[in-house]
């Protein structure tokens, strides 16, 4: 009873904004005629769909890895106050309250082929087209950049109260830096940093700015295909738009299951 | 597996011109032998520890183990292990695998390592827990588990960081029991802070005190308790009893009349302080012959099966102490009782006295802790000694008084 507060209201949005969409993605809720259940929207989109959902997954493996080297580095380097310590810990928070889209317009300004990169460089022909190009390379340097910091601050306060003391341990039972990390810093490190990507994947699967401002303008990544068919003039595109919904979440929900029993498998998680 | 260790003007400085956390530590430790440093809070004894194992580098002086210095050696191969207070079991290894943590990290496979680590698990007395996790443990259980993962280490050195204070008295003295039953077996050099001055001596062969960075005295464990080289010493091992007089050729003169001090205690003729352990003081009855002095009981305190009672002792020259003493089990005193006191001539000591002004801070407080407690001061102009070493809650002491100035009842 006491969680009720929290629970019905994210309970009531998310059913029942899911079972709106699958319902309308079904031919349930048609704009006009009868309803039908139909698996004519899915269909409809499926050579779109199939190359957004390589694009989307690839985006966000990707980018998830990058935020969680970097994530990760920074962390431990803040947790065992490397010097510069200071310097590090104002870089790494500084992207947390900084907005996905500012922080996208940012990295555009910067790795387009008139950005500040390639002025610097002077060679604007032969730059590469990193912003809108075949290889989303700005979309995934901007996610990396921004979850990097998401990231090294959930490691971070997983560690901080614990890690220096365990390692401490770990040296004066014989364990040398290579052993500390692989022995006790990787384990105990392991349960946060997975979390913390996978919240990171999720995000970046589903987000939309970030993709739509510097992604390619084809194929389009998942949120960018469901919003397009959405706003799209033809109404009878919304089916097709909420399949393309309906599969991004199942691909998140997908993912944090899978994170959540992998979890659930870790020693320092039981 | 054990080695003699020796430590040479040991000193780490705590920088922005504070005073050093360790100043010129000198210390050895024979093969196989158990080392108490004791000492209040802030007085170098941690320090010390973690300068031996490695965890913190020393702005001066050495580490030797075996006469080689290993100062320069980082702790995973100085051949020093270390229980802190807290357990710190890794929480994602059972019991048996942070007992074979050592094995493991040397490049054992895993069950070769747990093999290894069984007997240690088995010594601590916790051979049935080995898929137990560090959670599922209570805290006497996870420390013996620390424990015993040290010692698979097999490390030249064991270093003690107030392994046991975190444990309820029964839990610490069955840590002090498996300690004894370790030492017998494998006997390991063992280094032990603690400020638990019992502790020292209940574990200890050598005590060594500290206070305020620097090593105050370090000596035989049966004997610093009986021969502290000061004041403070005495203060810092648990001793509540300073009586200020005089020494003539080998005597002690105070309110307390008259004392022969033991042989070997060398103090030069002139104001000394006697001191005397109030566990040694023998409460008998007023006109009981051998009694040294005899007093009227001011208060009276449970100390476990034992009472402390505080006896007010008034010379025929109208100079008052107050001595403490603890009686024996079963032995029932009341307040205002008549009764005789009887020191021990081996147990007591003398003291040259020491100028208020240079004492530790931390003693200062625990003076005034000490005044609390007091049920009654009693102005005494002591005619032998009028100002020698006269400690602030005993006589004429207008600053104590001016803090408390409620100590009538």
């Amino acid at each position: 009873m006491l969680v009720a507060p929290a629970l019905v209201p994210t309970v009531a949005v998310l059913v029942a904004g899911l079972a709106a969409a699958l319902a309308q993605s079904l031919g349930l809720v048609p704009l006009v005629g009868r309803p039908e259940l139909s698996a004519q929207a899915y269909l409809d989109v499926r050579p779109d769909l199939l190359t957004a959902t390589g694009l989307s997954l690839g985006i966000a493996a990707a980018s998830s890895a990058l935020a969680a080297g970097v994530g990760l580095l920074t962390a431990l380097l803040v947790v065992r106050g490397a010097a510069g310590r200071r310097l590090l810990r104002f870089a790494s928070a500084v992207p947390i309250p900084v907005p996905h889209l500012v922080g996208a317009a940012s990295m555009g300004l910067l790795l387009s082929d008139s950005g500040l990169l390639a002025r610097l460089v002077g060679d604007q022909g032969s730059w590469p087209a990193l912003v809108h190009g075949p290889w989303p390379v700005a979309v995934v340097a901007a996610y990396a950049w921004k979850e990097s910091a998401f990231v090294a601050l959930v490691v971070a306060g997983a560690l901080a109260t614990r890690v220096a003391s365990y390692e401490e341990t770990a040296a004066v039972l014989g364990a040398g830096r290579w052993a500390r990390f692989r022995f006790v810093t990787w384990p105990l490190v392991t349960p946060p940093l997975a979390a913390a990507t996978a919240i990171t994947f999720v995000y970046t699967l589903g987000s939309y700015e970030v993709a739509w401002l510097l992604g390619p303008v084809h194929p389009e990544p998942l949120p960018v295909l469901a919003q397009r068919l959405f706003t799209s003039p033809d109404l009878t595109a919304r089916p097709q738009a909420l399949a393309v919904a309906v599969v991004t979440a199942a691909l998140a929900l997908a993912a944090t299951v899978a994170t959540l029993a992998a979890l659930r498998r870790t020693a320092t998680w039981r | 597996m054990t080695a003699a260790l020796a430590v040479r003007n040991l000193g780490r400085d705590h920088g922005g011109g504070q005073a050093p956390a360790l100043d010129g530590l000198n210390l050895d430790v024979p093969a196989g032998s158990c080392l108490a440093l004791v000492g209040p809070s802030g007085s170098g004894k941690t320090t010390a520890l973690r300068l031996v194992a490695g965890l913190e580098v020393p702005d001066r002086g050495d580490v030797l183990l075996d006469g080689r210095s290993v100062v320069a050696l980082p702790p995973e191969r100085r051949g020093v292990s270390m229980v802190f207070q807290r357990p710190l079991l890794f929480p994602h290894l059972d019991v048996l695998d942070n007992v074979a943590f050592s094995a493991r990290v040397a490049g054992a496979s895993r069950r070769a390592a747990r093999a290894a680590a069984a007997p240690f698990l088995d010594l601590v007395q916790m051979g049935g827990y080995t898929t137990r996790r560090p959670g599922q443990l209570s805290g006497g259980q996870e420390q013996r588990v620390a424990l015993a993962r040290a010692l698979a280490a097999r490390p030249r050195v064991l270093l003690l960081d107030e392994a046991f204070t975190g444990l309820d008295v029964a839990l610490r003295e069955d840590m002090h029991e498996l300690l004894h039953q370790l030492r017998a077996v494998l006997e390991p050099t063992v280094v032990l802070v603690t400020h638990d001055h019992a502790e020292a001596a209940a574990l200890a062969d050598s005590v060594a005190v500290l206070s305020g960075g620097r090593l105050l005295q370090h000596g035989d464990a049966g004997r610093i308790y009986t021969r502290p080289a000061s004041v403070t010493v005495s203060r810092l091992l648990g001793g509540r009893n300073e009586v200020p007089g005089v020494v003539v050729g080998g005597e002690h003169r105070s309110a307390l009349g008259r004392l022969r001090l033991p042989t070997d205690v060398a103090v030069p003729d002139g104001p000394a302080v006697l001191l005397v352990r109030q566990e040694a003081v023998v409460v008998t009855g007023p006109d009981a012959p051998g009694a040294d002095a005899a007093g009227t009981v001011l208060a009276v305190r449970a100390a476990g099966a034992r009472r402390a009672l505080t006896v007010e002792v008034v010379s025929p020259g109208g100079a008052a102490v107050q001595v403490h003493a603890e009686t024996s089990p079963g032995q029932v005193f009341t307040r205002g009782e008549r009764v005789g006191l009887r020191l021990p001539s081996s147990a007591v000591s003398a003291v040259p006295p020491e100028d208020a002004g240079t004492e530790e801070p931390e003693i200062a407080d625990r003076r005034t802790a000490d005044a609390g407690r007091m049920p009654r001061t009693h102005r005494v102009a002591s005619p032998a000694v009028p100002d020698a070493g006269v400690r602030p809650d005993a006589p004429g002491a207008p600053r104590r008084r001016n803090h408390h100035g409620d100590h009538g009842t």
